[in-house]
């Protein structure tokens, strides 16, 4: 009797419960915004790398002439860092519309111990006349591959000539950009960009000063890096060309110890000007196949002065003049669905200082050949093997730079999970 | 009249002088076909899609972004088909005109009725659209609903001419009534024939006029097929005692070929929009090749 009526109290307070919650999450979803969750997505990028060389060697390399001393040298935290198994990247993206008239993009990086902000832009849905604004921190438009996640790219690695002028992540800056889509029956594109310019390769805005007295130069006040760019496009058949030309222009500062108390440091105030010209070919052969070549050059050209405190404190402020150039070339062909290979060759030209006037005789003529197979089993996961054979790196030595080359071989897995967007061509 | 009046209307004047005809781009080519029967000479469209290619996978050429830039109206397929290619390319044509949610922006999804919508969404599943099947063109009781729904917004759009629109719309419909009897007459036989897809892209087609669907031979949708699926494919075409395999013009055929010829069962290649293969130029054409290759022999 007793049990059965505990049991009849259960029952009744089951449905009642259950009554309740069914009651609650219809009446509890009146201010649910679940609806308006961004597009979410999180990519994953893994590698396992071969090198011939001992990593702390490996760090220790750089591109001398290219930037300022030890400034592009191979990070321990950049991609395909270590021998072995790396932890590349987890990039985490976020879009939605904000209003009619605003869209949101951002793309946080996601690295083991930290995370950080990629990019972060809005940009406008319906100014007339073909005009876009765009503003915030975002990955320039200088040239092709500037643009782009990595994860798009055909090979897993940056260009050389990329990497030489703006460093590994890039010229990722803070700034605004407008764009204008010309009305014209081919694609035609012009835009401006003005950005802070705070990149360590190519620009920077930091004060100098010597400890004594004798350099004082503020700090870069607002913008600093002007960026213009017209980019092309027509179609032959079944050939898309698209093509470009980029131009960077800003103030470059770079401090070596200069500006702290005691001991040598040298540092640089100079003006820095880049073109870049790019062009892309794809070629659809069927409706899966496809032959696409890139390319890109790029031509940097820096003059300012540099500042050197030697170890008697005695400060001298030569001239500085730098002529860099070079290029990459890439081939890649999509075979089937599944299978993807491609080639590149790479090649740092012309590595022209001079100093107070004096040549500084810069190795040149700097080359880096790539080949790679991917395979993709669906267009969220994808398998590539890539292999390097670099030899734009030096070591300083008391003679001046010795060449060491170096051959490195990686198996990269990438994956997509989540809303991603489509990529532009 | 002040100046800042002045500009915008001699804006205007130019861009009527420059185009006079509604400027509308379509993403795939039987879109294209049906805004022409409608619109006519007073529209000019532009189809992007390659009508040979994979409707899911179109390369986002720089040049749709000019064609985009132009236009007055683009008319999607939508349930999610462009998803791959168009988003970029509406971002880079910095035309406030035909983004999403304007009147210049028309998803033809969201005038038909989707079949296959999954109550579950995974990628384990492979490429599923959450939406639904969005292959509904395949189904033709769905192009009156489709010549429908772009009259209504030619003539929101260019309302001096509704009824020339409505007229070339009646007409559309009376000439589509008249196609419809000839095909369900020349498909009557066909109820309940069983048919083994690639893709799952005639789905609305074969169940309209009551084939029997029993299987893909894409393992899931969007993955190529694998040996052991082939033959479990094999083992269900026998069992169920398959008629026809039935494929699509741009996904790789050796499949299809070798059970094709391994069970002596016919493999039909069959269009999936206009322009897939050379006979079907239009919207009647695609239906009537349709036909004309499931009834021949």
């Amino acid at each position: 009797m007793k049990k059965t009526s505990i049991s009849a109290l259960l029952l009744f307070i089951f449905l009642w419960l259950s009554g309740l919650i069914r009651a609650q999450s219809k009446e509890g979803s009146a201010f649910d915004q679940s609806k308006y969750v961004p597009d979410i997505a999180l990519i994953l990028d893994v590698s396992g790398v071969a090198r011939d060389m001992a990593d702390q060697k490996y760090y220790s390399l750089t591109i001398p002439g290219f930037s300022y001393p030890f400034l592009n040298q191979p990070s321990s935290s950049g991609l395909n860092a270590h021998r072995g198994l790396n932890f590349n990247y987890g990039e985490m993206s976020l879009y939605s519309v904000v209003d009619p008239y605003f869209d949101l993009f951002a793309v946080i990086d996601l690295a083991p111990e930290s995370a950080g902000l990629e990019e972060a832009y809005f940009t406008t849905r319906k100014l007339p006349y073909g005009f876009k604004i765009k503003a915030g921190k975002f990955l320039a438009s200088f040239g092709r591959v500037n643009e782009q996640h990595e994860h798009y790219w055909d090979f897993a690695n940056r260009p050389l000539i990329a990497t030489a002028l703006f460093g590994e992540d890039g010229l990722n800056e803070i700034g605004a950009q407008v764009t204008w889509v010309a009305p014209t029956p081919f694609f035609l594109v012009l835009g401006a960009e003005i950005l802070n310019g705070e990149n360590e390769q190519s620009f920077g805005t930091l004060g100098l000063s010597d400890p004594k007295g004798s350099v004082a130069i503020d700090a870069v006040q607002g913008p600093n890096l002007y960026i213009g760019f017209i980019r092309s496009s027509f179609d032959v058949e079944d050939a898309s060309i698209l093509f470009g030309i980029s131009n960077a222009m800003g103030t470059s500062r770079n401090d070596q110890g200069f500006s702290s108390i005691g001991g040598t440091g040298e540092a640089v105030d100079a003006n820095t000007d880049i073109i870049g010209g790019d062009l892309t070919v794809k070629y659809s052969l069927d409706a899966i196949r496809f032959i696409s070549l890139q390319g890109e050059y790029m031509y940097r050209m820096m003059n300012g002065t540099e500042y050197r405190r030697d170890s008697l404190n005695v400060v001298s402020s030569p001239s500085i003049d730098k002529h860099n150039s070079g290029f990459y070339a890439q081939v890649a062909a999509k075979l089937d669905q599944l299978w993807e290979i491609g080639v590149r060759y790479d090649l740092l030209m012309q590595n022209d200082i001079s100093l107070g006037g004096m040549d500084q005789h810069m190795p040149s003529n700097l080359p880096r050949y790539s080949a790679m197979i991917e395979y993709s089993p669906t267009e969220f996961s994808r398998l590539r093997l890539q292999i390097d054979r670099d030899e734009s790196r030096s070591a300083q030595t008391s003679g001046g730079w010795s060449q060491q080359p170096y051959t490195q071989v990686l198996l990269q897995a990438n994956f997509t999970i989540g809303a991603h967007g489509a990529h532009a061509f | 009249m002040k100046l800042s009046k002045i500009i915008p209307f001699l804006l205007l004047c130019i861009q009527t002088a420059f185009t006079g005809q509604l400027q509308v781009v379509a993403t795939y080519g039987y879109i294209g076909d049906i805004v022409q029967r409608i619109g006519k000479d007073r529209v000019e469209v532009i189809s992007l899609a390659r009508g040979d290619y994979n409707p899911h996978i179109i390369i986002p050429k720089p040049s749709y972004i000019a064609k985009l830039r132009r236009a007055d109206l683009l008319i999607i397929n939508g349930g999610q088909l462009e998803i791959g290619w168009l988003p970029q390319i509406i971002k880079q044509a910095n035309n406030g005109a035909v983004q999403p949610g304007e009147r210049g922006f028309l998803d033809l999804s969201m005038h038909v009725h989707l079949i296959d919508v999954p109550t579950s969404v995974s990628r384990e599943l492979g490429d599923v659209h959450p939406e639904g099947n969005p292959h509904f063109f395949m189904d033709p009781d769905n192009i009156p609903v489709i010549a429908k729904a772009i009259t209504e917004r030619l003539s929101e759009l260019d309302p001096d001419n509704q009824a020339f629109y409505e007229a070339n719309n009646k007409e559309l419909y009376v000439l589509w009534q008249q196609n419809m009897k000839t095909w369900e007459e020349k498909l009557k036989p066909f109820k309940g024939v069983k048919v083994v897809e690639y893709h799952k892209i005639f789905d609305y087609f074969l169940e309209r006029f009551g084939f029997t669907i029993v299987g893909t031979i894409e393992p899931l949708p969007g993955i190529p097929p694998t040996t052991k699926h082939i033959a479990d494919v094999e083992k269900l075409i026998e069992r169920e005692k398959v008629k026809f395999i039935l494929q699509d013009v741009y996904n790789p055929q050796d499949a299809s070929l070798y059970l094709s010829k391994r069970l002596n069962v016919k493999l039909i290649v069959m269009p999936h929009d206009v322009g897939a293969v050379q006979e079907a130029d239009n919207v009647f054409s695609v239906f009537n090749e349709i036909v004309r290759r499931l009834t021949n022999g």
